[in-house]
């Protein structure tokens, strides 16, 4: 089954016409769209087993549609970074099955709205499955804008004014970075008259100057680290991610920002390969960027008591990881990076979905509304704590071996410092994990009701407690994601001598 | 000090993005990499190979066909993203699942400013001849320029300005409900639909069969396309259009 070789178009249009046809089916009752949803995912999801399977057997491959040879035609290509399709449609799969009663629950949000929440859903994980498994730069362009443009509808969606305002404020950040990057792809076209990235990467280095190559490599990084909200461009991110509904602050968090790191990847891939630029600047800049981004995300998650609000912060400083590990481009790093990507979308999933189902049963959202909840909704603050601990980076959670892999490289690196930085930064996040699980456990109620409200209904809780298993599992087992993605990380450092 | 601040900031981006520009291959050179590498292949085989006189046509529906595709889901994703925006809570009974925005404001009986007689007659009079344009720009892409894209956009302003001087009660028969969402996304659907039968025939998604004896096939799967783009693209016009009407 995993070597019919139709799966890799499946798994990128599926989503997607299963979106043009979510309202179709919803004409007679709004109610169909989710279990809808639903079967459009477990049926991409099946397409994304075999494709992880296909490559974990036989390493990288591609899918020519109409069967034109590139650099003529477009390929779709799969490589070991591909198989964070597996974490997009397990956390899509989630969240639709969260949403159920999630989106229901939202007063504010008109019952007509709903089926369009759903296709909305459906377009934004085809997007990013789509952007994940292609190789071709305009293709990569046309799938973050299908991304992109549902992200910033899905912020809107809840209809508070608030809402509004972040997702116009992420939308006005949004369209320059996708900017940025169609303005790239048109001065790599220009230098190469090509758009295949393998095509690219042997072309783009036969040009007498190389400032056109540099020029489109920075606003490509720029227009990328826009999408991951490296810091300073990270100022879309908080209130987005804060008020956007709950399943999709999970799928924002998790997924959605790791689209920029894929992309900046993939940069990568071009760049080292054609080896027409020395990165050491570009990642010498990433390394502090990301260092900047670690301590600032985790200084401001501290000071916040919107519950939410504080998971945003951390997801700034956990992109400051990833993009370190990228940075520092040794063996260790990069794989540590990008394994960080797979286990970070777990997490945060874990972490936005329990709060969702504490702001359902409660309605409260803040730390002090919400003290002593931990003796009344037990299991979903398991969940928290245990979403707390990995992403800390306590064995034997998920957090912990990419964290160890990423220091590992700053040491071998010869960049201490940032060993250092990495071990502050995860301080300070303990010390704002801490003061949750405080407050949940240890802290006497201010609202005396919230000791009688009960777990949140069994389609959140089991969404929650298996994305928690998996945190605890991930890292268990960590050594697997960690052998499955070395040879990517091998292939790219390869061009270095390393 | 704001104005000044932003005064640097533009001169500081504006001097490296000149300096990459500037170092770009000369424009019209015929021997820059634009025109040496996999555009020349484009106009010299593509008549042949992709199967359509128009190269740009070619390009869009067979070479690089998957990117027209997201580029339809693209306009498909803005009108979804409209609609999950703008819908409103405005009047509408519980439970009604099967609300038509249409329906709604007719309904409402929106107070329209009167239009001028000769602008409703004149448009009125020359709606068959930009209906009959339309469908034109949308078969002859094939040769000339046009296409799907610009023929629906056509289409749709059409309707637009049909909907504006004969009101949406008389507008609204041409999207009745049912078909209103298989219309939006018509171009998407057929996309896979094309695709799924190149699929058949050649072995490749999206891909278009090249023997002789299959050009008439070629030809209808490239028409089939065209057609769903347009219709699909004057539908999410329209429905855009409708939508912020009713607010």
């Amino acid at each position: 089954m995993a070597a019919w070789p139709h799966w890799l178009p499946l798994v990128v249009f599926a989503p997607l016409l299963g979106a043009v046809l979510t309202p179709i089916v919803s004409l007679r009752s709004r109610h169909v769209a989710p279990w809808w949803a639903l079967a459009v995912m477990s049926v991409t999801s099946v397409a994304a087993l075999f494709l992880v399977l296909r490559v974990a057997s036989e390493g990288p491959f591609s899918y020519l549609p109409g069967g034109w040879q590139p650099p003529y035609g477009i390929e779709l290509r799969f490589d070991e970074f591909s198989a964070v399709i597996s974490v997009i449609c397990l956390i899509g799969w989630l969240a639709v099955l969260y949403s159920l009663r999630y989106i229901e629950w939202l007063r504010e949000v008109p019952k007509e709205r709903i089926p369009y929440y759903y296709a909305l859903l459906l377009l934004n994980l085809g997007g990013m499955i789509g952007f994940v498994v292609t190789g071709d730069l305009f293709n990569l362009f046309v799938f973050l804008e299908i991304l992109s443009l549902s992200a910033y509808a899905l912020v809107a969606f809840s209809g508070e004014h608030i809402a509004e305002m972040a997702a116009f404020k992420y939308l006005l950040m949004g369209a320059i970075s996708s900017l940025l990057v169609l303005f790239s792809v048109g001065i790599i076209f220009g230098i190469t008259g090509s758009l295949n990235m393998a095509d690219v990467a042997t072309r783009i280095g036969q040009l007498d100057s190389a400032a056109p190559a540099a020029l489109a490599l920075a606003m490509l990084a720029i227009g990328f680290m826009v999408k991951a909200a490296l810091f300073p461009v990270h100022i879309w991110l908080p209130d987005a991610h804060a008020i956007a509904p709950s399943p999709i602050s999970a799928v924002l968090s998790g997924l959605v920002v790791k689209v920029g790191i894929i992309g900046l990847i993939r940069v990568y891939q071009i760049y080292y390969t054609s080896g027409v630029l020395d990165l050491h600047t570009l990642n010498q800049v990433l390394v502090w960027l990301g260092a900047i981004s670690i301590v600032m995300g985790a200084f401001f998650a501290i000071f916040q008591d919107d519950i939410k609000l504080m998971l945003a912060y951390s997801t700034i400083s956990n992109v400051g990881y990833i993009v370190m590990g990228l940075g520092l481009s040794t063996n260790f790093s990069v794989i540590g990076g990008s394994v960080h990507v797979f286990n970070h979308a777990l997490i945060k999933a874990t972490l936005f979905l329990a709060a969702g189902a504490l702001i359902y049963r409660t309605g409260y959202r803040t730390l002090t509304d919400l003290r002593g909840i931990g003796r009344s909704m037990p299991l979903t603050c398991i969940a928290i704590s245990i979403g707390a601990i990995s992403i800390v980076g306590i064995p034997p959670t998920a957090g912990f071996l990419c964290k160890w892999y990423i220091a590992l490289g700053a040491f071998e690196a010869d960049q201490p410092f940032f060993g250092f930085a990495l071990i502050f930064g995860a301080l300070f996040i303990f010390i704002y994990y801490i003061r949750m699980v405080n407050a949940f456990y240890f802290q006497a109620p201010v609202h005396p009701e919230i000791l009688e409200v009960t777990e949140a209904p069994l389609s959140m809780l089991a969404p929650t407690l298996f994305l928690a298993s998996l945190c605890l599992i991930m890292g268990i087992l960590g050594r697997i994601p960690l052998a499955f993605i070395e040879p990517a990380a091998a292939r790219l450092l390869a061009p270095l001598g390393g | 000090m704001k104005k000044a601040f932003v005064a640097a900031l533009l001169i500081v981006t504006a001097i490296p993005l000149l300096i990459g520009v500037v170092a770009l291959p000369p424009h019209g050179d015929p021997d820059t990499p634009v025109h040496t590498h996999i555009s020349a292949r484009y106009l010299e085989e593509g008549r042949e190979e992709a199967g359509a006189d128009n190269i740009v046509t070619g390009v869009l529906l067979n070479y690089r066909g998957l990117d027209t595709a997201g580029e339809v889901t693209v306009i498909f994703t803005a009108l979804m993203a409209g609609l999950a925006v703008l819908i409103s809570h405005k009047k509408q009974p519980e439970g009604d699942a099967t609300y038509d925005a249409a329906e709604a404001a007719a309904e409402d009986a929106p107070v329209r400013a009167p239009v001028s007689p000769v602008v409703s007659f004149v448009v009125r009079l020359l709606a068959p001849f930009i209906a009959l344009f339309a469908v034109y720009v949308i078969v002859n892409g094939h040769v000339t320029p046009g296409g799907g894209f610009q023929g629906g956009a056509i289409l749709g302003a059409l309707f637009i300005a049909l909907t504006i001087v004969l009101g949406r009660e008389r507008t609204r028969t041409l999207m009745p409900r049912l078909a209103q969402p298989w219309m939006q996304g018509a171009a998407l659907l057929t996309f896979v639909g094309v695709g799924i039968v190149g699929g058949a025939l050649t072995g490749h998604f999206l891909g278009y069969p090249a023997q002789a004896s299959l050009h008439l096939a070629r030809e209808l799967m490239m028409l089939v396309l065209e057609a769903g783009i347009g219709l699909g693209g004057a539908a999410v016009f329209a429905t855009l259009f409708l939508q912020m009407e009713a607010e």
